[in-house]
């Protein structure tokens, strides 16, 4: 199977070689894979916190969207490198753990939120931002992001947990 | 008692063996409760000190963000410490010979001692001396990320 046949190339890759085999750059990738949370998912939290109203209430919605967004994205950014990275060091490995797919089909997932509430919400958030309490559908989507999230991290806890038995 | 003897007391304790006994489960509920309080309190840290070093929510008042994020910080650090208690007291000694689990705690007690003296001077007006805002953040960034990064060499030197 193709994936397979990928996954065992960037496992003995040079990079994915090196990284498995290197006593400070492996722990340093994970390092900053997991700090970097406090940027992605942790400001994320924040904002879905005030999307269903229960965090923040008196700041507009808008003003945390988008003086938070930069650091969402750019904690973002480390994460996807980092989680790339991780991947080739010990991809042979992780593609048979299905919490690995998991944790894939649910970052997916959260980007469908993300994307629906950006096209239906986001749009025309001079509707809602300074509601305490925002419209049902946004909250939905703040619950929704929260889950989401959450599953992802536990998710991908559970990775190395689940690699070394 | 020796440090070595306290910990060597700790980690044959009854309670030790309570912990060790439970459901291989519970070991990564207590990792997943770690993460989460690590999540919380390091979000909530970056949260204002981003708007002290005025790159973020400038908009907003200090006060108001250091008072949402306040029960935040502790809940935080609460659920860091239970959790960190029942992963550390089964496995004790093998804390005691990993010089990061001393880092980690010297920078735990610095970050504290930031917490609860410059971080609260720097967050207690809207309007705090700009040198005050910007070394609070630099230093409570610095330590906090730190107290991370020594608890992620200590897994990996185990």
């Amino acid at each position: 199977m193709a994936i397979l046949q990928f996954a065992q190339w960037a496992n003995d890759s040079e990079l994915g070689t090196y990284i498995r085999e290197s006593l400070f750059a492996y722990p340093a990738i994970e390092g900053l894979h997991l700090l970097s949370l406090a940027f992605s998912v942790g400001l994320i939290v924040f904002t879905d916190l005030r999307l269903v109203g229960l965090f923040l209430k008196e700041v507009p919605a808008s003003d945390l969207l988008k003086q938070l967004r930069p650091w969402v994205l750019g904690g973002f950014a480390v994460q996807l490198f980092t989680g790339v990275l991780l991947f080739f060091a010990s991809a042979a490995t992780v593609v048979t753990l299905p919490v690995f797919w998991l944790k894939l089909l649910v970052i997916f997932l959260a980007g469908v939120n993300v994307l629906w509430f950006e096209l239906k919400w986001v749009r025309r958030v001079g509707d809602w931002t300074d509601q305490l309490v925002p419209p049902g559908g946004v909250r939905f989507a703040g619950w929704a992001s929260l889950a989401f999230w959450s599953f992802v991290v536990i998710s991908g806890r559970l990775i190395p947990y689940l690699s070394y038995k | 008692m020796s440090a070595q003897g306290l910990f060597d007391a700790i980690q044959h304790s009854a309670l030790s063996d309570a912990i060790s006994k439970l459901d291989h489960l519970f070991g990564a509920v207590a990792q997943l409760g770690h993460i989460t309080g690590l999540v919380l309190l390091l979000s909530s840290i970056v949260l204002v000190n981003l708007r002290l070093l005025g790159w973020g929510l400038t908009s907003q008042p200090i006060t108001r963000l250091a008072t949402s994020t306040n029960k935040l910080i502790w809940s935080g650090l609460a659920l860091l410490a239970v959790s960190g208690l029942f992963i550390f007291i089964p496995a004790a000694l093998i804390y005691y010979v990993n010089p990061f689990f001393w880092y980690k705690a010297e920078l735990i007690v610095f970050a504290l001692i930031v917490q609860l003296t410059l971080f609260r001077w720097a967050t207690r007006t809207d309007e705090p001396r700009p040198l005050l805002a910007k070394g609070t953040a630099v230093v409570s960034l610095a330590l906090w990320f730190g107290v991370g990064a020594a608890a992620r060499v200590i897994g990996f030197l185990n």
